[in-house]
């Protein structure tokens, strides 16, 4: 199988990077039949919590070992606990008390994720950002699609799932904090891009493929001249080669929606929770849009 | 839980009672035995339905029809479209929630059941409507920013030379709402105001 590995990265926390993972995923495994991992490697553990009710996830990551923690923490202690089918959740669980979307897998985090970060300058630079793809590269050849959830930053972990990735996807929220983050975010994995060069495949170069959008209102022109500043600094980032041409802003923007709230104290996508609601429409939509241009990529 | 699980805890439960079967009595087990023989026919019957559609590819069809893509894209004009184009035949239903019905039932027939579920998959990808802004978007984009760093005179100078209709082809271009009642000096000082903003936010960034 030919999968396609999508970090979805922004230092800026509150973008709707988890909401993106999750509901795209989601929509993926439903509508599209695609196979797909979500690998969470955030300490917060939101994909985790927003899928799995928090007594089973808390029964299943207990000490970390069955999460992406034990790949961090294997490295650390020279290791090798950690099993990729035991930490494996296949499928959501619905009211009904049983599984739903068998499609959709997740590798869960565990909150000893937060641990890491101070540790990790223990080990060799390189050995560091190559963790994740070491541990994981062998299992994403079963998934048309593999997302990694990352924490708010640059660190370590985050530059371990650039390095594994074939693109990264930016969840953006239209504003200036946003956009002001964005050219420092083009910049950084530019420079991943010279370092990771001697370790990765040609074909393989740290790239920023997509920006979604999220928490759009239409209402006035708050929203659309920001989204119109956004073109504006893509396009001179592209100009200035920070940014390949290749870099679009996916639409639709996803509309801020209630319906997406609520669903994650569900613990269930939103295709799943409220299918008629706008969160879900646009989500629909924008899953299209997703497999056009990463499928044209390919 | 999850159907493996149900799987292996029905295999277990199997295995125990064929093992103490020729021994089991008392009236409790036997009513037990028929509320469970009760559920495990219903079961089965939906089972069955299940992999068979799922095996004919209906399953993904009643999924799209269904979909919160459907909900949005699915009109009775598409079906009729649709049923013409994979089985020559004529959608006769007059509401959505009969035609998505008959539809299903006509493509059953048909055994084209993949081909509708690729023909709604394309139609739904189709309907996504997304405001290109014209092909000379880029354009106005660039001459946006170019206004946004001229000096004051330069930019009445610029905007005198434009009609009102390019203006607002400008503005609209730009994310910049605007009325008909909006005229072309209150236009012009909007596109000034968000232009000077657009650069500084950009060079900024940058």
């Amino acid at each position: 199988m030919s999968s396609k590995v999508l970090a979805f990265i922004n230092f800026k926390g509150g973008v709707g990077k988890t909401a993106t993972v999750v509901n795209i995923g989601a929509t993926l495994a439903k509508l599209h039949e695609k196979k797909v991992l979500i690998v969470d490697i955030d300490p917060q553990s939101n994909s985790s919590v927003w899928l799995m009710r928090p007594d089973r996830w808390r029964e299943h990551v207990t000490g970390g070992r069955k999460s992406t923690f034990q790949i961090y923490d294997d490295a650390l202690h020279g290791k090798n606990r950690f099993n990729f089918e035991e930490a494996l959740v296949k499928g959501v669980v619905t009211w009904t008390g049983f599984t739903d979307l068998p499609r959709l897998h997740l590798l869960p985090a565990a909150v000893e994720l937060l641990r890491i970060e101070d540790r990790v300058h223990e080990l060799r630079d390189s050995a560091v950002y190559r963790l994740l793809d070491a541990a994981l590269s062998s299992y994403f050849k079963e998934y048309d699609y593999v997302l990694l959830d990352c924490p708010p930053n640059l660190y370590s972990t985050t530059r371990g799932a650039i390095f594994s990735a074939d693109s990264c996807v930016v969840p953006y929220v239209p504003d200036y904090l946003s956009l002001s983050g964005f050219q420092v975010l083009a910049e950084e994995i530019l420079n991943m891009r010279e370092r990771f060069a001697p370790h990765l495949p040609a074909r393989r170069k740290p790239n920023i493929g997509a920006v979604v959008v999220s928490h759009y209102r239409q209402s006035g022109n708050v929203y659309r001249l920001a989204i119109n500043e956004l073109e504006l600094s893509i396009a001179q980032l592209q100009r200035s080669g920070l940014l390949s041409g290749q870099t679009a802003i996916l639409e639709p923007y996803i509309r801020h929606c209630v319906r997406v709230a609520e669903s994650t104290n569900e613990h269930l996508p939103v295709i799943l929770y409220a299918p008629g609601s706008i969160g879900a429409q646009d989500y629909c939509d924008l899953t299209q849009r997703f497999l056009n241009h990463f499928e044209s990529k390919k | 839980m999850n159907y493996a699980e149900l799987a292996a805890t029905l295999h277990h439960v199997g295995e125990r009672l064929s093992k103490h079967a020729g021994k089991i009595e008392g009236e409790s087990m036997g009513q037990s035995a028929r509320i469970l023989l009760t559920h495990l026919s219903k079961f089965e019957e939906l089972l069955d339905g299940y992999i068979a559609s799922r095996k004919s590819g209906e399953l993904l069809l009643e999924t799209l029809l269904r979909s919160p893509a459907a909900k949005r894209h699915l009109t009775i004009r598409l079906l009729k479209e649709g049923l013409r184009n994979l089985t020559g035949k004529r959608l006769r239903s007059t509401d959505l929630r009969a035609a998505k019905r008959e539809f299903v039932e006509r493509v059953h027939e048909a055994g084209r059941q993949d081909e509708a579920s690729e023909f709604l998959q394309e139609a739904f990808a189709e309907a996504i409507h997304v405001d290109s802004g014209g092909k000379d978007k880029a354009s106005l984009q660039r001459e946006f920013v170019g206004l946004g760093q001229l000096a004051e005179d330069e930019f009445a100078q610029e905007i005198q030379k434009k009609s009102l209709g390019e203006l607002r082809r400008l503005a609209e271009t730009n994310g910049i709402r605007f009325t008909d009642k909006t005229n072309k000096q209150r236009l012009a000082a909007l596109v000034r105001r968000y232009a000077q903003r657009a650069v500084f936010n950009i060079s900024a960034a940058a």
